[in-house]
């Protein structure tokens, strides 16, 4: 614990020194909030529903943040410091490739959460979003989500050759995840081939559980939703320490 | 006396070139160990090996008993390793990389005391970027030493240090040896091998040319100084090249 504790308020502090996250997970999804505010209002969804146009985005937009540390953070800071040889370093050293990687994912996960926070209480105070649905069921359906982004970017991060590799692959997942997943481009506004497309995309099954969780939607819909990240969360872990490269 | 370090005919090829050529090493507690050879002898790759960060292609290597691919967690408690280059992350401090190092080990030592033994406690709060290659260097020494080992890897140990820092330095290892640390180093300076180790092995193309004690190197040469006798040892490449050359 002593190590995980340590390990966790040092590399925060350099994360933090770093402002990446800080404009990526955090002021952007703020950004598009906003955006969202302004040009939908109060709108309802669509034509009678009984929610609004933001309260069915809010889900989508929570998950800008955790997309930005899981798939873009996690796996260049993880092979930022396989390229300067730190976990070289650290390979001569009592410590784990769990360790190393947990630290990274907390990491990502306060940031996650603060995201989360500021949206919600920003949402809330400035354009009147309502939860439909019970907390609890949000949350949960937050951290699995989260749990299968952030294992994604262990993965990537764990396993990628070189820095080169790691942020062709980082890019190549965030971006079309970040457009097309409908965490900053409406999924309801998008012709019905382009939501074929973002179907496969893992993050769009992760939005799908938490449009449904935030508007009280019944939870059969997002059965197929659950598993994907569950079976995405599974493998990727399981891969990113088995298979973890120290150099 | 034990072996603390026991490597039996290691070898290490990248692409069919051999990089490490049947070496064997041993080192007894307490001693201190010199692993020599120009840039590009197999020095790196023999420490390397020895460590687990690079993989054998044969050849047995065994530190306090275990094998590092083994019993990797348990063997760092105990072992201290100075890389040639060094490596930390962006925007971290002395302090903070000295923390969090001492954070991986459960018995460490005070890293502030080990500070200020290299002079560099007053630097506890600078960016490691911003030292000077001399502070740096002494820095990565205190790192190898945070976990308390009872074996420290050295490799360039005074590299980029100035005449009066080399001395500190050597004073600290002797110090460290008669307290019962075993050391395996490499260095390019030859008074420094000559007033700190007690065996050394000379490699050249991956192979050793000599193993033994400083005075058993100067005695087996034709010169009567080790500086003279270990180019000897190491410099007849030139003379073999020409050779290859002529033949081709």
């Amino acid at each position: 614990m002593k190590t995980f504790r340590t390990m966790l308020k040092i590399e925060l502090k350099l994360s933090l020194r770093g402002m990446d996250m800080f404009i990526f997970a955090i002021c952007m999804p703020i950004v598009v909030l906003i955006i969202f505010g302004i040009i939908f209002g109060n709108k309802p969804a669509f034509e009678g529903a009984s929610y609004s146009f933001l309260d069915q985005s809010f889900g989508a937009i929570a998950t800008i943040a955790i997309c930005a540390g899981g798939v873009m953070g996690l796996p260049l800071v993880v092979s930022d410091y396989r390229n300067k040889k730190i976990l070289k370093r650290f390979m001569v050293t009592p410590i784990s490739p769990a360790m190393i990687l947990s630290v990274q994912v907390v990491i990502y996960t306060l940031y996650a959460i603060v995201s989360l926070l500021l949206l919600y209480a920003a949402g809330t105070a400035i354009f009147g979003l309502k939860l439909h649905g019970p907390l609890l069921n949000f949350l949960g359906g937050y951290l699995l989500v989260m749990l299968s982004m952030f294992s994604i970017g262990m993965m990537v991060g764990g396993i990628a050759p070189n820095t080169k590799t790691a942020s062709v692959i980082a890019s190549a997942l965030y971006f079309p995840m970040l457009i097309f997943s409908g965490a900053t481009l409406p999924y309801e506004i998008m012709p019905a081939a382009l939501q074929r497309f973002a179907d496969i995309l893992p993050l769009t099954q992760g939005i799908k559980l938490l449009k449904a969780a935030s508007l009280g939607l019944p939870a059969g819909s997002i059965l197929m939703a659950i598993v994907v990240m569950i079976a995405i969360a599974v493998i990727c872990i399981i891969v990113s320490i088995k298979f973890f490269k120290w150099k | 006396m034990e072996d603390v370090i026991k490597v039996t005919q290691l070898s290490k090829s990248y692409d069919g070139m051999l990089a490490v050529d049947n070496v064997s090493l041993a080192v007894r507690r307490g001693m201190v160990f010199g692993l020599l050879g120009a840039n590009g002898a197999g020095k790196s790759t023999t420490i390397e090996c020895i460590l687990g960060t690079k993989k054998p292609d044969s050849g047995m290597v065994s530190i306090l008993g275990m094998n590092p691919h083994v019993d990797r967690k348990r063997l760092y408690e105990k072992v201290g390793v100075q890389f040639q280059e060094a490596n930390y992350q962006d925007k971290i401090t002395v302090g903070e990389l000295c923390e969090a190092t001492q954070s991986l080990y459960k018995e460490a030592a005070d890293y502030v005391e080990l500070l200020k033994r290299f002079e560099i406690a007053d630097k506890i709060k600078s960016n490691v970027n911003d030292l000077s290659g001399g502070q740096r260097q002494r820095l990565f020494i205190v790192l190898a030493l945070i976990p308390n080992p009872e074996v420290v890897f050295l490799d360039e140990l005074t590299t980029g240090l100035d005449a009066k820092a080399r001395r500190e330095v050597w004073k600290i290892i002797s110090d460290l040896k008669t307290k019962g640390l075993s050391i395996l180093l490499t260095s390019h300076f030859m008074d420094e091998i000559e007033a700190l180790c007690d065996c050394i092995c000379i490699l050249k193309h991956g192979q050793t040319v000599f193993y033994g004690t400083v005075s058993e190197a100067i005695a087996a040469s034709p010169y009567n100084k080790f500086e003279d006798a270990y180019l000897w040892y190491t410099d007849e490449e030139e003379i073999d090249d020409e050779n290859l050359s002529y033949d081709a």
